[in-house]
């Protein structure tokens, strides 16, 4: 239906992120989003699709993930791996003139990942990448990306981000998704998260958003401290998990408060839910999520 | 105890040894002598061989009862006759020695037996004697030339004296060269003298060659005290070489009867009183001392085990100025009397006052092997203790007995003090080692021919005199 | 409690295959490699989700976070997270004495099933600040006051910052392991040619190996590598011969290619009761019999740094009864051509056999043709603890594809340590 009118790009290789940001960051400036080429001036999701083929992770930026986000280093990749590799493909959706918001300060809402197998870290996939259109929000509008990834003909991972771009709320927009119980789950361990861990993921991932980056640059965006990633997070809550999980599984989280860095936190889990969560409040839930078998 | 001399001592301080270095003076490092309680040797003993030799076995055997940390080439004989001594034997081959520091160098030359077969010796020193530890030992075992079986094994095994003198030149730091030739059949007659060798008792004795025949059978004795139960006579007793002489047999156990000139009789009952020993003033050559010297220890000890002629007198004079009683004092005193004790003490054969198994010891010199200027009296002495050596070898032998002598060189004693500095330094530094050698040095090679170990040690002249120049 | 010690099987192994320093494996940490190849293991014989008796192995190159290393790569496997494991370390004997300790508690009956092994990288390796450094660093700590904590620090030079990686040396000698094994050899008399012989033969064998199968079930693919990194299936005595020497001085005989690389790599071996492999269907590859662990005094010379294995296989002999020469294999690690070589010559030499051995006559000689027949470390690289485990699976499977007999295992560790062992089919 709608993909019928899209407008479809193949990418020859994955946009450089740090050009990105500084246009991701220009409507920002008053009066900047008239300018052509500036993302802010339309209304609407544009029906984009990008397209990038024959990824393939090298070995060192493998390991150099699998380090910061606490993964053991394997023969097969995280599935938030697949993640980072779409990210610059997001990052080019969202910088496009005819996007409708900047993507410097969008709200991380939620992401939910399927693994239908595991993806060998030698093995080239393509990468597909698509919007869906607006829906409203309590607290603005949301709109979600929704990458897929391929190996040949077979699909072998999907991405749904939905991101949240604050403004007139709409109350009758549908409710987020169930409560899982985050503040009852029993705590599995405390991590102390450094100063540098969103300059570290920033360096593995490609995402180097100036809110994760320092607390001066956080400051400009009205935080108080730099934040860590979302998907550093849930990628750390994955590592934890990774004896446990079978071959095929989705893994959904919701992002509820910025984890400020430095600071400590609490992993909680059972049974296939978890939570990320302030020590000293446990009803104050940071992220939390589930893993099913698929 | 041993003292280094001024220069010995300057030399190895750091300034003095850059000075050294820079223009050239010769190195002498303090050799290293025995104290009761050492090793025999210290570091590792390697223990080639040319094939066919008769040693190996005997050496091993001595590297085991040492306890010495021995290493063999792997040559299947070498590492079967180690097993069979029960040497605890390292493998050893020439790629190994650049690793290594070797305490002693022994090679068993025997089974050489035409000259062609004399470039074993290259092959195992070559790549070894610049390893050669500080105050360490090359020792060449040999068959007596006289007892080969073939001109071409006469020759070859002759040879080996020139190898192990020059050898002894290149080596540096206080290491000795010896060569031991051992008469066939002798094979177990050698510990006493490896033991010697191969310990620091022999520091200033290099470049010598001794002969090793078929004694009677080698006792079981106490390597500490070797001498226990013994009764020693030393003539000359009260200083210098003598008294060195006393303290060392006495060291080894021996009970020591010192004998000096009346006159310095104070002086003799000194060194004897603080060995537990016995003193005897008299004249050696008086007509009735023999007689008296044999009577007291036939009375005193029942017979006597060791003599060592030690006394001697020097009245030097060129021999156009040479009066009579200068001549005729020092013949009497350092060979004439000597052949008289001597006769006294090996009188009456089974009766005689020289125990069974005896060792006769005389002090020749040096001067008697080199000549020296101004000494042609002392000299003709000392030549002529050694012709008494070569004289009654045969008679002590059919009696189990041994004579043998040493030839002290350059000794730091009063006496060579009183040298002309000059002379005095040409005299120390004319040798191997560079510098004199002390007077325990001449008492343990002394004492080496002494011990009842060394009953197939008969008829040598060993030099003390770290390979001296003179008479070489 | 059993009546007597229970019969141990050796039910399989599992490896990664081992890369070479700084390749394949240079950012995979032990606990990433060790959890490779335990994973592989557990997949391969279906323990997922399993409590096993215990997994113990252990790392000789080992950063000091990493004190529970084992315990956390279980935690990270898929077997049950109530497996119990722990960390040893005896250099590269670290591997064999694991499997050793986890064959001796199966044989008393303590536990039933077990996994052992070990992993080394030499990529990852810890390095260490100076000691000045490291002073000024506690002393810093134990300030009580900012001062107190900020007034070491006026003690920092620019050189306190170069860092002190781990040294492959003998504490004692201060000599490396190779420069030791050069001293050994050339007291052995160990020839460039015979080292260089051994060298092709073990790259032959183990080439061979792979050609037809074998390593199949015994190594799992990890990181891009399926094979040995070190395997150079096309060397040839030629090539070996033109290779400069690199310990023993400029007259050595030890190269690059006689002597094992620095390696990384993984391995590990289940080993179980025979009931406990029967109820689960499990193969029995082998018996793991008995194991000896002998050591030698180096320090003064007398004894070469990896001569250990000669004293300890006469005793595992004397105890079972058995002469050299009644094995039907001889897996002696290659951790120099020069080593296995001056084993062999020892357990020949009566003054070595009868004066250090205390035997009445020498070992003798084994039929070549029975060492090592699979490859050796020199082909395969030695990530020092995973060799053990490399081993004694390989043995393993050797003896179970010849339908049954005995093989004799032997490796050389540092600090003068030697761990030998006999298994059978």
């Amino acid at each position: 239906m709608a993909a019928a009118t899209a407008k479809t790009r193949a990418l020859r290789s994955s946009p450089g992120t740090a050009g990105l940001y500084a246009k991701a960051a220009l409507p920002l400036i008053p009066g900047a989003s008239l300018l052509p080429f500036v993302a802010g001036g339309g209304s609407k999701i544009p029906r984009t699709v990008l397209t990038l083929d024959g990824v393939k992770a090298t070995r060192d930026e493998l390991a150099a993930y699998d380090r910061v986000c606490g993964f053991t280093l394997r023969d097969t990749l995280p599935s938030t791996f697949i993640h980072v590799k779409a990210f610059p493909l997001h990052m080019a959706l969202m910088t496009d003139g005819s996007f409708p918001f900047g993507a410097v300060g969008l709200v991380h809402l939620r992401n939910r990942i399927t693994q239908l197998r595991p993806v060998e870290a030698g093995e080239r996939f393509d990468l597909r990448v698509s919007t869906m259109p607006l829906q409203p929000h309590p607290k603005g509008r949301t709109f979600t990306i929704v990458s897929e990834a391929r190996v040949g003909d077979e699909l072998v991972w999907q991405d749904a981000s939905t991101m949240l771009r604050r403004g007139t709320g709409d109350k009758s927009a549908p409710k987020p998704p169930e409560a899982i119980g985050a503040s009852q789950l029993p705590f599995v361990a405390q991590w102390k998260l450094g100063e540098e861990l969103g300059r570290r993921y920033g360096a593995v991932s490609g995402d180097r958003n100036p809110i994760h980056l320092h607390a001066l640059t956080a400051k400009a965006f009205g935080f108080p401290r730099a934040i860590a990633h979302g998907m550093w997070t849930k990628a750390r809550c994955l590592a934890a998990l990774e004896s446990t999980l079978p071959d095929a599984y989705a893994v959904d989280v919701t992002f509820k408060r910025p984890v400020l860095l430095p600071s400590k936190v609490t992993f909680a889990a059972e049974d296939g839910r978890f939570a990320v969560r302030n020590p000293k409040d446990d009803t104050k839930i940071h992220l939390e999520g589930t893993v099913t078998a698929a | 105890m041993a003292q280094a001399d001024r220069y010995t001592e300057l030399i190895n301080t750091p300034i003095g040894r850059i000075v050294q270095k820079q223009i050239g003076l010769p190195a002498p490092v303090p050799l290293k002598r025995w104290t009761p309680g050492d090793r025999v040797v210290d570091g590792r003993v390697l223990i080639g061989g040319a094939p066919g030799g008769r040693l190996a076995t005997t050496l091993a055997k001595v590297a085991a009862s040492i306890g010495a940390e021995a290493s063999t080439p792997l040559r299947e004989d070498l590492r079967a006759a180690a097993a069979a001594a029960g040497l605890d034997a390292g493998p050893w081959t020439p790629a190994a020695a650049a690793t290594q520091r070797y305490a002693a160098l022994v090679f068993d030359a025997t089974g050489i037996t035409e000259p062609g077969q004399l470039s074993e010796l290259r092959e195992f020193f070559s790549p070894t004697i610049r390893r050669v530890a500080k105050s360490g030992r090359l020792v060449v075992l040999g068959t007596t030339p006289t007892a080969t079986r073939s001109a071409s094994e006469r020759i070859a095994q002759r040879s080996l004296e020139g190898f192990t003198r020059a050898a002894g030149k290149e080596l540096k730091a206080g290491a000795t060269a010896q060569l031991v030739y051992v008469e066939p059949g002798a094979e177990d007659q050698l510990d006493s003298t490896l033991r010697f060798l191969l310990s620091s008792r022999s520091a200033y004795v290099d470049g010598q060659v001794i002969r090793v025949g078929s004694g009677s059978d080698v006792p079981e004795i106490d390597w500490e005290r070797p001498l226990a139960g013994k009764v020693a006579l030393v003539t000359g007793a009260s200083r210098g070489i003598g008294a060195a002489i006393a303290a060392t047999l006495a060291r080894d156990g021996a009970h020591v009867v010192g004998l000096d000139i009346p006159a310095l009789e104070g002086d003799l009952k000194a060194v004897t009183g603080s060995l537990g020993g016995s003193a005897l003033a008299l004249d050696i050559t008086a007509a009735e001392a023999p007689r008296e010297i044999a009577a007291y220890l036939k009375k005193e000890h029942g017979g006597v085990d060791v003599v060592v002629h030690n006394a001697g007198i020097t009245r030097d004079k060129t021999l156009g100025r040479m009066d009579e009683a200068r001549w005729d004092s020092v013949i009497e005193v350092n060979l004439a009397a000597v052949q008289r004790v001597t006769d006294a003490l090996i009188a009456g054969r089974s009766r005689a006052v020289l125990n069974q198994g005896g060792r006769i010891v005389c002090v020749a010199s040096i001067a008697g092997i080199a000549g020296n200027f101004g000494q042609t009296n002392y000299a003709t002495s000392k030549a002529g203790v050694i012709g008494l050596v070569d004289a009654y070898a045969d008679t002590l032998a059919a009696r189990g007995a041994t004579i043998n002598a040493v030839a002290p060189g350059f000794i730091e004693t009063q006496m060579t003090a009183k040298i002309p500095f000059a002379t005095r330094e040409a005299g120390r530094r004319m040798n191997s080692l560079s510098q004199g050698g002390l007077p325990v040095d001449v008492a343990e090679a002394i004492a080496y021919f002494a011990s009842p170990a060394s009953t197939g040690v008969n008829g040598n002249t060993v030099r003390v005199c770290g390979q001296s120049l003179l008479g070489a | 409690m059993t009546a007597g010690p229970r019969s141990v099987a050796v039910i399989g192994g599992n490896r990664i295959p081992f890369a070479r320093s700084n390749s394949n494996y240079s950012k995979a940490s032990n606990q990433d490699m060790f959890t490779a190849a335990l994973d592989g293991l557990v997949s391969r014989f279906g323990l997922e989700g399993e409590r096993l008796g215990e997994v113990v192995g252990g790392a000789v190159l080992k950063h000091s976070r990493d004190f529970n290393l084992i315990r956390e790569c279980v935690l990270g496997s898929r077997l049950a997270a109530d497996t119990p494991a722990y960390d040893l370390q005896q250099a590269c004997g670290t591997g064999l004495q694991a499997i050793n300790l986890v064959a001796a508690k199966i044989a008393l009956g303590q536990i039933d099933a077990g996994i052992a092994g070990g992993v080394d990288t030499t990529s990852d390796a810890p390095i260490a600040v100076g000691e000045e450094l490291r002073n000024i660093l506690l002393d810093a700590n134990r300030g009580k006051s900012t001062q107190d904590k900020l007034k070491p620090f006026l003690r920092l030079r620019p050189q306190h910052f170069a860092p002190a990686p781990p040294r492959n040396e003998e504490p004692r000698t201060g000599l490396s392991m190779g420069a030791h094994q050069a001293r050994t050899g050339a007291e052995w008399g160990i020839t460039r040619e015979a080292q260089d012989e051994l060298t092709y033969q073990s790259h032959q064998r183990l080439a061979a190996a792979y050609e037809r199968g074998f390593q199949d079930d015994l190594v799992s693919p990890y990181l891009g590598l399926s094979r040995d990194q070190n395997l150079r299936p096309d060397t040839s005595l030629e090539k070996l011969a033109k290779l400069r020497p690199v310990f023993g001085g400029k007259d050595g005989t030890m190269t690059a290619g006689n002597s094992t690389p620095l390696s990384d790599g993984a391995s590990t071996v289940l080993l179980a009761s025979e009931e406990w492999a029967r109820e689960r269907d499990l193969p029995v590859l082998a018996r793991f019999v008995d194991a000896e662990t002998a050591a030698v005094d180096y320090v003064n010379g007398r004894e070469g740094l990896l001569m250990a294995p000669a004293y300890a296989v006469p005793r595992l002999l004397a105890r079972h009864g058995l002469r050299l020469q009644e094995f039907d294999f001889y897996e002696i690690h290659e951790a120099f051509a020069s080593q296995v070589l001056s084993t062999l010559k020892a357990w020949e030499d009566p003054a070595f056999c009868t004066q250090r051995l205390g035997l009445d006559a020498p070992l003798g000689s084994i039929d070549r043709s029975k060492l090592n027949v699979n490859g050796g470390s020199l082909a395969a690289g030695h990530p020092f603890a995973a060799t053990g485990g490399r081993i004694v699976a390989n043995l393993a499977k050797t003896l179970h594809e010849n339908g049954g007999g005995r093989g004799l295992i032997s490796v050389c560790a540092a600090g003068g340590i030697g761990v030998v062992a006999i298994l059978e089919a």
